[in-house]
């Protein structure tokens, strides 16, 4: 259900506005309570008043009688729901459609005030913050052309002086070449990278992780920015941002991806966050780059795109047991475990050509990626050396061998494997995944969640005439991520995630992956582009297929 | 969070409550309201699991209810046992009127150790007991999604495999009172006998109810699985041991 997206909502409630009138008292009235921010200071008047028709619609909905929700609006939230989830949702059905909505309180999903079902709830101070930034602002029309938002400038132009901190803090590059330091950055993640403090899971990203994520080719130390305290240098807040090529329908930006923003839990009410990301843009600016890729949980102006998180369960009894998932009321757990069993040895293991992936590999490997990207809106370009970075040089100590799918080596956070062809010694597809655990807070019996993540993979049957129509491809990325299952059950994940991008609605299903209850925004800063699909489709563009960057 | 101790009078009045007919009168507000007291005395002041999905309303009632209930009473137990106990009164119960049933079917769980909170307090301790908001700003994933609620089908509530499910002995014995020629080996529409589901779930007292009544502890599931064969691979110990014990 709430893969409706929220822009979607809005337009529907835009629609309704239509051929509904209401009288402008009840909108103004509503108006008042719009957070000060979340208007754009440079709104024009049009778009103020599809603002208030918006909000008339809305309204509309919260008013008194029988039938508070529109049935326009019930029956396309009904026909979504019933397109996008087949008969997974039983229950929708028009009575709960109504009180869905009723619930979601979708004004305040509007408002920025929170995320659908008061899910993702944040303060209404971050738009303020976002209004004063070159993003599209919530409620935009899709631009007629891609571009950017502010000009660039030579460097000379651009603000040469560190953005004021708090008297009582000091700018510090964090030198992640340096264990300590890297041990400091991982302190500040593991106790205050989380979003809520209702949270039952923060993620635990290791220190092998942090080098291999922050540390791609051309990684810039300037780049790696943290706060420390003044009196006794600890360091209290963070944000990275790595350069990236990145394809965006016609145009390749030479960007940053920026991640890793966070400030310890007892400074969240200094406002450092916005100090953070505006020191970040101008370093960024200083090196000429002046468009950024990020991705959050939370809706802020403006998500370019929406994916949603999948979860196929390998560890069943704990996965239960921490409340990651339940036993649904018609099973038992024991059923619920064989259902979910994956086979002991990968199938394409004997005869299929599957084998890890190699130096030798590096220049097939970043030819079918580049082919096979090219079938996204948004994607990253990868030279050889980046390729090798992102699938090889997080494999961890110690050799490769034929039997090292059964174990992970110390301190491997990705797995690369490719398959060759046993006569032309060609590489035809390869796949990839990641580990990044979460502490699991407060369990008495369990302390960490093994999550594998589902990253890059390829194959040439995408590439092949009517491979797509005619089940074809299906059918081979079924046998590929069914193999990354396997392996990453030997490896003891707990469970393999994935998002609803690029192939994965392929697949995500009959690999019995289950919806997650959290959902990825991808944001653009400083440039504009329509919509790109991520769980719905935009246009005649499917499911997934805008995008094709997975974040780590 | 602390161990639930419920009073033997919150003991009473539950027992009460489960079976009384002046339950069906009132509205759901209230109903939902004893739920809430109900879970945050004798399982833990806020729900250990997910919301349920939108289209769960039933179940997503009742977390909020419970939810509300840890908002409203906080840490301040008593004074939730003693609403619980006016609404009891409200609805027809006299205290001393109900023999306690069994004692507490709840296993007390363990305190959950505080997260480390044990960093210099160098700034603005005032803050922290302000409640954060989300990290404002913030550009990374900072959220772990979690599998949401399976829009199965609920089972009916008030029958027999209902109580065996959500571990509800006093449902389950006033049940058998009101129906004493039950057959309590009836499998349900998925091929489950009570004693198959309350194995699976941990339902000590329910099994320990079943087994006096005599159920057939050798009955295969869909699976071909026993109770006892479900209860080991739940990890059940003390339900595997009273039905080995049971079987001889």
């Amino acid at each position: 259900m709430s893969s409706v997206g929220k822009e979607k909502e809005k337009d529907i409630a835009q629609d309704h506005s239509e051929s509904e009138g209401e009288d402008d008292e009840q909108t103004d009235e509503i108006d008042h309570t719009l957070p000060e921010g979340s208007t754009p200071s440079t709104s024009s008047n049009k778009k103020k008043k599809k603002r208030s028709k918006a909000l008339k619609a809305l309204n509309s909905l919260r008013g008194g009688g029988k039938d508070k929700i529109p049935q326009e609006l019930v029956d396309v939230v009904l026909n979504k729901v019933k397109t996008e989830h087949g008969d997974t949702v039983p229950d929708a059905n028009e009575a709960t459609v109504r009180a869905a909505l009723e619930q979601m309180k979708i004004r305040d999903v509007i408002e920025g005030k929170s995320g659908i079902g008061g899910k993702n709830k944040k303060d209404v101070g971050t738009h303020k913050f976002w209004g004063t930034q070159p993003v599209p602002q919530l409620g935009e029309d899709a631009p007629e052309e891609d571009g950017w938002i502010e000009p660039s400038k030579p460097s000379s132009e651009v603000r040469q002086e560190p953005y004021p901190l708090p008297k009582e803090f000091v700018w510090s590059y964090v030198d992640l070449s340096d264990d300590a330091q890297l041990r400091e950055l991982w302190d500040l993640l593991s106790a205050n990278y989380v979003e809520d403090d209702v949270a039952s899971f923060r993620f635990l990203y290791s220190a092998e992780f942090l080098r291999w994520a922050l540390q791609p080719p051309g990684w810039i130390k300037e780049w790696h920015l943290g706060v420390r305290v003044a009196s006794n240098k600890k360091l209290v807040a963070f944000i990275s941002a790595i350069p990236i090529s990145v394809r965006v329908r016609a145009n390749l930006l030479h960007a940053s991806e920026v991640n890793f923003l966070c400030v310890h839990k007892k400074l969240r009410s200094k406002r450092l966050a916005p100090v953070l990301i505006k020191e970040v843009t101008r370093q960024c600016n200083l090196r000429g780059v002046f468009q950024a890729l990020y991705t959050v949980g939370v809706v802020l102006p403006t998500p370019v795109s929406t994916c949603r998180y999948n979860h196929r369960c390998l560890n069943i009894s704990k996965l239960v047991n921490i409340g990651f998932t339940h036993v649904p009321s018609n099973m038992t757990l024991a059923r619920m475990i064989l259902i979910h069993k994956v086979p002991d040895r990968p199938r394409l293991l004997d005869h299929g050509g599957l084998r890890e992936m190699e130096e030798k590999d590096i220049p097939q490997v970043a030819d079918l990626y580049s082919r096979y990207m090219k079938r996204f809106g948004m994607y990253l370009e990868f030279n050889q050396d980046e390729v090798r970075h992102h699938f090889l040089s997080g494999r961890g100590e110690g050799p490769g061998s034929k039997d090292s799918w059964k174990k992970p080596r110390q301190g491997q956070v990705v797995w690369s494997y490719v398959i060759e062809n046993p006569k032309t010694h060609k590489i035809t597809d390869f796949f990839t995944f990641y580990s990044l655990p979460s502490t699991i807070i407060g369990h008495p019996k369990h302390d960490v969640l093994n999550a594998a993540y589902l990253y890059y993979y390829a194959t040439e049957t995408a590439l092949e005439d009517g491979a797509e129509e005619d089940g074809r491809l299906k059918k081979r990325l079924e046998e590929l991520i069914g193999d990354a299952l396997i392996i990453a059950d030997q490896s003891k994940f707990d469970v393999f995630n994935g998002l609803s991008l690029m192939d994965n609605v392929q697949f995500l299903k009959d690999l019995k992956f289950g919806l997650g209850d959290g959902l990825l925004n991808y944001y653009l800063f400083n440039w504009r582009t329509a919509p790109l699909a991520g769980m719905a489709p935009v246009g005649d563009v499917p499911t997934g297929k805008g995008i094709g960057v997975v974040m780590l | 969070m602390s161990t639930p101790t419920p009073s033997p009078r919150f003991e009473e009045a539950a027992a009460y409550l489960s079976s009384a007919p002046s339950l069906s009168k009132v509205s759901d507000t209230v109903k939902l309201e004893l739920y809430g007291l109900f879970k945050f005395i004798t399982t833990s002041h806020s729900p250990n699991s997910s919301r349920p999905s939108i289209f769960n309303i039933t179940g997503r009632a009742k977390w909020d209810a419970w939810k509300q209930t840890e908002t409203t009473y906080g840490d301040r137990d008593g004074n939730a046992e003693e609403r619980y106990l006016q609404l009891a009164r409200e609805l027809g119960w006299i205290e001393g009127s109900v023999q306690s049933a069994t004692q507490s079917s709840t296993s007390a769980v363990p305190p959950a150790t505080k997260p480390g909170d044990d960093d210099e307090d160098i700034w603005d301790d005032e803050e922290t007991t302000k409640r954060h908001q989300g990290s404002s700003a913030s550009m990374g994933n900072t959220h772990v999604s979690t599998i949401t609620e399976h829009e199965e089908a609920e089972r009916i509530a008030g029958t027999l495999h209902e109580y065996a499910v959500t571990g509800d002995i006093h449902g389950l014995q006033a049940f058998l009172q009101s129906h004493p020629t039950t057959d309590l080996n009836e499998k349900d529409e998925y091929g489950y006998t009570p004693l198959h589901l309350a194995s699976d779930r941990g339902h000590l007292p329910i099994v320990e109810l079943l087994l006096a009544k005599g159920v057939d502890s050798t009955i295969k599931d869909q699976d071909e699985f026993t109770a006892v064969e479900l209860a080991r691979v739940s990890e059940h110990d003390d339900i595997v041991a009273v039905l080995e014990k049971a079987a001889g």
